[in-house]
């Protein structure tokens, strides 16, 4: 059986896509890119997580090391899920300061406005 | 050992820009001068270290050992340097030196510039760690800082709509493209549970299963959503147009091949290359490369903007390095496939600088006149000889005339696609055929009768020739000894590049 959460995540990874080819104002546009993203982050966060037979499952985030040494979860997804967000933020950040200047050039945020490039 | 002063200086020189820049708008220039300078010195350095003893170079971030301790496999971030990585690397710093030398008067009217020259500076970090490293997740962060840094230098003329729009179309495109990279990488990590590429290749061989083939699939398609590919190439002809022309010469010359074809050749060859079937990958490559070859040199000929004609060749160009590592896969360990790869790594090296020296003509040309358009520029030969002559070369490099450096790569991709598939080379040819039809017109309108708009031109001034002079020379030295080159540098390139086992061996020992 598939995990829950990786169904999850290729669910919001594919909704990204969709709005990436069918919406139209720019910043849905940049609202997919990031929920793409964040599909592919959740799946990297739950491959943390093992669930082992006759534990509580618990979110993979918590460690529970106190009590069960076994149960702790593999530090290296959230180390690289971590920096992961801070390179979606920069582009993110980046996306958003282009679609206010394409704003101010075109005076629409509809990116089939932006069709001058041909050739 | 001078590995890691491959990243620091330009790190270094990146964010001490806008603090240099305090000092008067004369201290930055030459401080970006001086990093490149420096940066290139340390991979020259690098490179005749590699080359002379054969070896792959290996740095272990933060530890002495890649292994962790009481365990048998690698835990650490490496850098692993082979033949390949440093020649690029040299590649890299080389034309870097040349762009910010040229943006030094290029750039001179615009504003803004310490950021220009941070992230110039940026652009190239990122580049030469892709070029150096060994894990695939710092590949990952190293991609990004390249194409963030180059999605901002797109639009770095905020002020105009052609840099905005040209920059949100190759923004979308590169980061849907980022993320395909990303699920790939993520899909691996969920599999094998490892980033070391070379521990990971090992892992693969010894059990390739669907995921690591549905993970090769999303790295490969984004990989070529990079390099342009048809049919992915479209925002590639707005997008290098719409940049400085400086920033036009890197991107065309190197970002598209260091984060997409080198990028490919090194997970195709070292990470995958012991554990899926290589024919059937090398194929799915060439038909890629054929279609990119016809489309992008065809699309060449029918431009009336300079810029983007250069553009379309540069995905032309493109088609060969993939046709090259397409039959190099296909043909894994004989001596076509050796040939073919090595005519690929020779070609990239050309190419990057044909084309950096076709973007700063075309930069010169904008400079003096303000435009692009080629019905205005006719007969521009007889105000602005020296650029003409550059120009001059650099074409008839990339069609590949003997004398030149174009020649030598271009023969050995027929030579080699001859003997794998005549059919493949017939395409090859047809291809050329085309980029040649696109350079004679260009050619024309230079040499043909001044028009009224080219009388007042001059030539631009020392800071952009030299750096074309530069270039020139480059492409006139590389094809007085094209055969000693390609045997000296360039086929054990190729081999340490199929040779995937002493990759893996290299950073795990014994084995």
């Amino acid at each position: 059986m598939i995990p829950f959460q990786f169904i999850t995540a290729f669910l919001l990874m594919t909704m990204g896509i969709y709005a990436l080819l069918y919406k139209r104002n720019l910043i849905k546009l940049v609202l997919a890119l990031d929920i793409i993203d964040s599909g592919i982050h959740l799946l990297l966060i739950s491959f943390g997580y093992r669930i082992e037979a006759g534990q509580i499952p618990t979110a993979p985030i918590y460690t529970g090391y106190e009590t069960v040494k076994s149960a702790m979860v593999a530090p290296l997804p959230q180390a690289l899920t971590l920096t992961s967000i801070v390179i979606g933020v920069c582009v993110l950040s980046l996306a958003m300061a282009l679609t206010i200047n394409a704003y101010r050039h075109y005076g629409s945020l509809d990116v089939n406005k932006l069709r001058r490039l041909r050739g | 050992m001078m590995l890691p002063y491959l990243i620091i200086i330009p790190l270094f020189g990146a964010f001490a820009t806008p603090i240099v820049g305090l000092a008067g708008r004369k201290a930055r220039e030459p401080w970006a001068i001086f990093i490149t300078a420096l940066t290139l010195g340390v991979a020259a350095e690098l490179f005749y270290t590699v080359w002379k003893s054969g070896e792959i170079l290996v740095y272990t971030l933060g530890a002495k050992s890649p292994l962790g301790q009481g365990v048998g496999f690698p835990i650490r971030i490496v850098w692993e340097v082979d033949l390949l990585g440093a020649l690029f690397a040299l590649m890299v710093t080389f034309i870097a030196f040349v762009a910010v030398l040229y943006s030094s008067e290029y750039m001179k009217h615009d504003t803004g510039l310490e950021k220009y020259y941070t992230l110039v500076l940026v652009l190239e970090v990122g580049m030469l760690g892709i070029a150096i490293t060994g894990d695939l997740f710092n590949f990952y962060v190293f991609l990004e800082i390249m194409s963030i840094a180059s999605y901002a230098l797109v639009a770095f003329r905020n002020d105009t709509w052609e840099g905005i729009e040209a920059g949100i179309k190759y923004m979308f495109t590169g980061s849907l493209a980022s993320s395909f990279i990303l699920l790939g990488i993520v899909l691996l990590y969920g599999q094998y549970g490892t980033l070391t590429m070379a521990y990971l290749a090992k892992m693969i061989a010894e059990n390739p299963t669907f995921t690591a083939k549905v993970a090769l699939g999303l790295l490969a398609g984004g990989l070529l959503f990079k390099s342009g590919a048809v049919p992915v190439h479209m925002w590639l002809a707005d997008a290098h147009p719409a940049a400085p022309s400086s920033i036009s010469a890197m991107l065309s010359g190197l970002v598209i091949k260091i984060g997409g074809t080198y990028a490919l050749a090194r997970l195709a060859f070292s990470v995958f290359g012991m554990g899926v079937s290589t024919k059937t990958v090398g194929w799915i490559i060439i038909l890629f490369a054929c279609a990119t070859l016809i489309v992008g040199n065809a699309m060449a000929i029918i431009q009336t903007d300079m810029k983007r004609l250069f553009a379309f060749s540069s995905v032309g160009q493109i088609g060969y390095i993939l046709l090259g590592i397409g039959i190099g896969l296909a043909a894994y360990g004989s001596d076509v496939g050796n040939v073919a790869l090595a005519g690929a790594i020779y070609h990239t090296v050309n190419h990057a600088i044909m084309k950096a020296l076709l973007f700063l003509v075309a930069g010169a040309v904008i400079h003096q006149l303000g435009t692009k358009n080629l019905n205005e520029l006719s007969g521009i030969a007889r105000k602005m000889p020296v650029t003409s002559f550059a120009f001059l070369v650099g074409a008839a490099a990339i069609i590949g005339l003997p004398p030149l450096n174009g020649f030598a790569s271009k023969w050995l991709i027929y030579e080699s696609s001859a003997l794998f598939n005549p059919f493949l080379a017939a395409i090859a040819i047809i291809g050329t055929a085309f980029c040649t039809a696109a350079y004679i017109r260009v050619l024309f309108t230079f040499f043909g009768r001044p028009s009224e708009r080219v009388m007042n031109a001059t030539e631009p001034g020392k800071a952009m020739l030299v750096p074309m002079l530069i270039l020139v020379l480059a492409i006139i030295v590389m094809g007085l000894f094209p055969w000693v080159i390609s045997e000296k540098v360039m086929i054990p390139a190729a081999k340490t590049l199929e040779n995937a086992g002493a990759y893996v061996t290299a950073l795990l020992g014994g084995a």
